[in-house]
């Protein structure tokens, strides 16, 4: 005699495929965990070449990108004049070359994050604050740079914005001679080609000379799993390489 | 069979689970205890009985089960070496791996004998690891010129450059023989002499004064010519008090101390002088984050503190 709706054949059939959905579950769980394991495990060229991690982090990096990172860098990855954050989507790097473990040594301990191995060699002081250059002297200065990426720039402020940029505001000590940055301290290119952190016009230069920068990230060694770190690191790194190699954009200098 | 008959009946009543068996009961539970004796004895007096087998995958190493993260390594490897991860050999991998292994076991037992108890050093160093992490955020933060003008102008006392002063300080000392009136009708007279032109020599010989000499105490040939921060600290507070009135040339009004009746005179004053934002914007912008510093120190100490078990004998 069956009693609808618990006969005996039913309750073994919902047993059978409860059982059936968890151990695909499981299954699957153990396949992600695989993989997780094998992406962080990977050296990091192997990381970058092998189709399947490779496939593995753009499926799940883009979800963490835009949950942790967009808000600052855009979900365009073009960054933030605003904010000083740097473009993600070229190829140009404030800190290391652009290899995996550079970008991925950034998100473990971010820049100026309060970690202790995070980037916090230099900052950009404010050359007007601490009195070091005078406004009329930062003009010069700023005019120099300007004249690095326009061709408009006034040849007098020019002239005079060279020696104060080799000598007094020692200037080229992090961003170099001729400008273009050094990735140990993380000092932006100023030339233009690598796009601009916080905005390349006058205005906007003689407010970061004037009161320096502090850009910062957070560290995000604690707050995200070593494979989410690495997930990112490589869509990071992808995304990079398959940007052209100067920016055109906002941001630059990232 | 007859032979092996009792032994089978005895095993045979042992493993009989139907039934109930004291001692196969006893024999069980001993057996349970010692097992979870040994384990827990090999856990506790071993490390390697509390290890996990296997290394994390975010782990190049595990050392008594502190992960040396794989990330540190390869930066490591690339910083040390200069090169690409991909072009260094397993040798150069290998050294840099043992290096960081040794570093973490000094780390390790540097905790072990808790160096940070009694050595000055590691405990200074430990401060400012902290506050690095604490000031983190203030440091990033860069204030507007309407906020530093603001904070100088409540704080306009601290942007004063200071004044200089060279004085006499003249005293009618009290003592039994010349008690406290004497040396006031002492002083007044002084004071009245002195504003009317009387030499200060004749003055200190004709009313019995002396010369404190309280800014002339380097040891050097000295005018007794001071910054005013100076003259406060060396001064009685009512002295400097009136001696801060006073312009070059003037005497003040007799002044009760400690020591006797003063009388100050000014020989040559440079009065403090308020320096304008312009000028001390650095030192303003030094201030608001100092400030800002010293608030997040006291939250973070206020916030600890509450958390802490702290126990203080009678001072």
């Amino acid at each position: 005699m069956t009693s609808w709706p618990l006969s005996r054949t039913r309750i073994r059939t919902a047993v059978l495929i409860l059982a059936l959905f968890a151990a695909g579950a499981l299954a699957w769980r153990l396949h992600i965990i695989h993989i997780e394991d094998a992406l962080v495990r990977a050296d990091p060229d192997q990381a970058v070449t092998d189709p399947t991690l490779l496939s593995f982090a753009a499926g799940r990096a883009p979800a963490l990108y835009r949950r942790h990172c967009a808000v600052c860098h855009g979900s365009d990855m073009r960054g933030s004049h605003t904010l000083g954050a740097p473009d993600l989507s070229d190829a140009n790097w404030l800190f290391g070359l652009g290899e995996l473990p550079d970008i991925e040594n950034t998100l473990d301990y971010g820049i100026r994050s309060g970690h202790p191995k995070s980037h916090n060699i230099t900052d950009m002081p404010g050359l007007g604050r601490i009195g070091q250059l005078s406004a009329p002297e930062i003009r010069d200065v700023v005019e120099y740079v300007y004249a690095f990426s326009h061709a408009d720039a006034n040849p007098d402020a020019v002239r005079r914005g060279r020696p104060l940029f080799m000598d007094k505001g020692s200037c080229y000590d992090c961003h170099g001679q001729d400008g273009t940055g050094n990735v140990d301290y993380g000092a932006p290119d100023l030339t233009g080609r690598s796009g601009w952190m916080y905005g390349g016009d006058r205005s906007t230069l003689f407010r970061s000379v004037y009161d320096g920068r502090h850009g910062l990230c957070p560290a995000w060694i604690n707050r995200l799993n070593a494979a989410q770190i690495r997930e990112l690191a490589v869509f990071l790194y992808t995304t990079a390489r398959r940007a052209p190699h100067a920016a055109s954009g906002s941001g630059g200098a990232s | 069979m007859s032979v092996l008959s009792p032994d089978r009946s005895a095993l045979g009543t042992v493993m009989d689970f139907t039934r109930v068996n004291t001692r196969r009961s006893l024999v069980l539970l001993a057996i349970g205890a010692i097992t979870g004796i040994a384990i827990a004895g090999y856990g506790l007096f071993t490390a390697k009985g509390t290890r996990v087998h296997g290394v994390p995958p975010e782990a190049i190493a595990l050392v008594n089960q502190r992960p040396i993260l794989r990330s540190d390594f390869v930066t490591q490897v690339q910083t040390q070496y200069s090169v690409r991860y991909a072009e260094t050999t397993p040798a150069q991998r290998r050294k840099v791996l043992d290096d960081m292994i040794d570093e973490e076991m000094m780390v390790q037992r540097g905790l072990e004998v808790d160096l940070p108890s009694f050595d000055p050093d590691v405990r200074v160093a430990l401060v400012a690891g902290v506050e690095l992490q604490l000031f983190a955020d203030v440091l990033a933060q860069k204030p507007t010129d309407a906020e530093l003008q603001s904070y100088y102008d409540a704080h306009r006392g601290n942007y004063i450059r200071d004044g200089e002063m060279q004085l006499r300080d003249l005293v009618a000392t009290i003592s039994p023989q010349r008690p406290l009136a004497i040396s006031q009708r002492d002083a007044a007279a002084a004071v009245a002499a002195l504003r009317q032109g009387v030499a200060l020599d004749s003055v200190l010989t004709q009313f019995n004064l002396t010369d404190s000499r309280r800014l002339m105490d380097s040891g050097h040939v000295d005018l007794g010519d001071v910054f005013d921060f100076a003259a406060r600290a060396r001064l009685d507070p009512a002295v400097f008090a009136a001696a801060r009135q006073l312009s070059t040339g003037q005497s003040s009004e007799p002044v009760l101390a400690a020591d006797g009746v003063h009388v100050v005179v000014m020989v040559k004053r440079i009065p403090p002088v308020q320096r304008n934002f312009a000028e001390v914007s650095n030192e303003v912008w030094r201030d608001v984050t100092e400030e800002a510093k010293r608030r997040v120190r006291e939250n973070n100490l206020k916030y600890v503190r509450s958390k802490a078990d702290i126990q203080v004998a009678a001072p």
